[in-house]
């Protein structure tokens, strides 16, 4: 699905920013990419939507070099929501907003299946259609870039810092339905998140970089358990996973709050027993 | 591109001027430009203005600068060329003085823009703005406002950047060599731009008041804009460029 074989960027008159980096994500997996801020996680995700290209190396998505594949032939495939929604919206109602991505890639001809997909996507989020965006909070205007870029259904979603200036129902309700998304749909996606909790909530997988280069790859359970991994990327685990590694023993092994819970009930069940 | 307008650290003559001097100065270059006729003396203020870039140490800029007023410059040297029809008739309706009126005033374009850009860049926009306070005498809230507009240029051009990056995300292919359909695909994206610059000006202007942005005065500012040697230098240079640009046919 998205494959990167020794990819290299760098910005003019800049050191490299992305250096031989290799990977390959599979059709529907969540992955996330880590790392402290400079690390080269933006510039990975650009250059699997191809918004830049590899100065050295290949990059592929769904088999197609992105190097060699057109702008609308690539926003079919890949769709991006970027940090700052603001950027991303240019109409002046919701409606048109989503219009507006389809008519872009699906071509001014297809009137009405671009007026019904936009109806759809309008009553799957819960919106009326005719809201002028800017005018919306950050979360609701997130929503609404969101599903400018959903509405053309791509088959790798990308996401850098979707939950950045969000509060928690605001955040949950676009992680949750970016969860059924990658669950229900088989859609790929390809996260960067500095909210270690986010993180460890959804995605499965972690690729977590450092100075331009992948320092690991793997389970996100194994690398939030990997202390001297998270201390080498300057990373912070989330709580639960510190508060299991503490706790050692038989309790090193949750991830989860119910688990943890469980695991302490049990064990005071059997202290009481004893 | 957003390098422009970004000020070039350095230690050089230019640097040490007082920012009023250089202003002073580059005014002088741009009257003497609208001054004179001559295209050898315009060709001369020219060579000035790339002067001035290689004693500050922004030859490099002050190239690229060049560079990209003469892509302008073709455009502009066209119309003139082919709209003004006095003269002896060379070929088609290109006249000779069509020709000389053309390079004239891309010459003068190219001499008035390039010291602009200089300035910029051997100079802090705070102390131009401190300097303007401290010894024009100009109120504040003004010099705060030509600092901020300046200061802006290079954020809003990154921010375009960022918009047209997520429609390019979105499809839309800016790469067409169709002018008209390009400008119908740029237009949309004003509307982003003008509200995340209403936003940014609206978070400045919070910023600056609770900072006591009221209470400041003339006196306000730590540092002290003095008048060396190299300021008397670059002020008789001024006035031999407007005394050159007035005496020489």
């Amino acid at each position: 699905m998205i494959r990167a074989e020794n990819v290299s960027y760098g910005y003019t008159g800049l050191a490299r920013t992305v250096e031989d980096l290799s990977f390959h994500i599979k059709a529907g997996e969540f992955a996330a990419i880590l790392g402290e801020n400079g690390a080269g996680k933006t510039t990975t995700v650009k250059l699997i939507d191809g918004l830049l290209l590899p100065t050295s190396g290949k990059m592929f998505v769904n088999g197609l070099d992105t190097a060699k594949t057109r702008v609308s032939e690539r926003a079919k495939q890949v769709g991006f929501l970027f940090q700052n929604p603001d950027r991303q919206i240019c109409r002046n109602t919701v409606r048109d907003e989503i219009a507006f991505s389809l008519r872009a890639v699906w071509g001014k001809k297809e009137g009405e299946r671009i007026e019904e997909r936009t109806e759809e996507m309008l009553s799957l989020f819960g919106f009326t259609g005719d809201e002028e965006p800017f005018s919306l909070s950050r979360g609701l205007r997130q929503q609404a870039a969101l599903m400018s870029v959903l509405a053309v259904k791509p088959s790798v979603l990308i996401l850098d810092e979707p939950t950045t200036g969000l509060d928690y129902r605001e955040c949950t309700r676009i992680m949750e339905f970016i969860r059924e998304l990658n669950e229900k749909e088989g859609t790929t996606v390809v996260m960067v998140c500095h909210d270690m909790e986010v993180v460890l909530d959804y995605a499965k997988r972690a690729l977590v970089m450092a100075g331009g280069r992948l320092l690991a790859d793997g389970d996100v359970h194994d690398i939030f358990r990997d202390a001297a991994l998270m201390e080498k990327a300057s990373l912070l685990p989330p709580q639960i996973v510190r508060v299991a590694s503490a706790l050692g023993g038989e309790f090193a092994e949750a991830d989860d709050a119910e688990t943890l819970a469980s695991l302490a009930a049990a064990a005071h069940e059997r202290r009481k027993r004893a | 591109m957003t390098e422009l307008f970004q000020y070039v650290p350095g230690s050089s003559p230019l640097h040490r001027m007082n920012p009023i001097t250089k202003i002073g100065l580059t005014l002088c270059v741009c009257v003497a430009a609208f001054l004179t006729d001559n295209l050898f003396y315009l060709l001369g203020l020219l060579l000035f203005d790339l002067m001035i870039g290689v004693v500050g140490g922004c030859a490099k800029k002050a190239f690229s600068v060049l560079k990209g007023l003469v892509k302008v410059s073709v455009f502009l040297f066209i119309l003139q060329a082919l709209f003004v029809r006095r003269g002896t008739k060379l070929f088609w309706i290109i006249t000779d003085e069509g020709l000389l009126t053309a390079a004239g005033v891309v010459l003068r374009l190219i001499v008035v823009c390039l010291p602009l850009t200089l300035v910029l860049s051997v100079t802090q926009v705070s102390d131009i703005s401190g300097a303007m306070v401290q010894i024009l005498r100009i109120p504040y809230a003004y010099a705060f406002t030509f600092a901020a507009a300046i200061r802006f240029i290079p954020q809003f051009m990154e921010e375009m950047s960022g918009i047209m990056e997520a429609q390019t995300a979105r499809g839309v292919e800016f790469d067409t060599k169709n002018v008209f359909k390009k400008l119908g695909m740029i237009l949309p994206l004003c509307a982003p731009l003008l509200v995340t610059s209403v936003r940014k000006s609206g978070a400045t202007a919070t910023a600056a008041e609770i900072r006591g942005f009221e209470l400041r005065k003339a006196d306000s500012g730590y540092k002290k804009y003095g008048f060396g040697a190299v300021d008397l230098a670059a002020l008789l240079i001024a006035a031999a460029l407007i005394a050159g640009a007035v005496l020489i046919p």
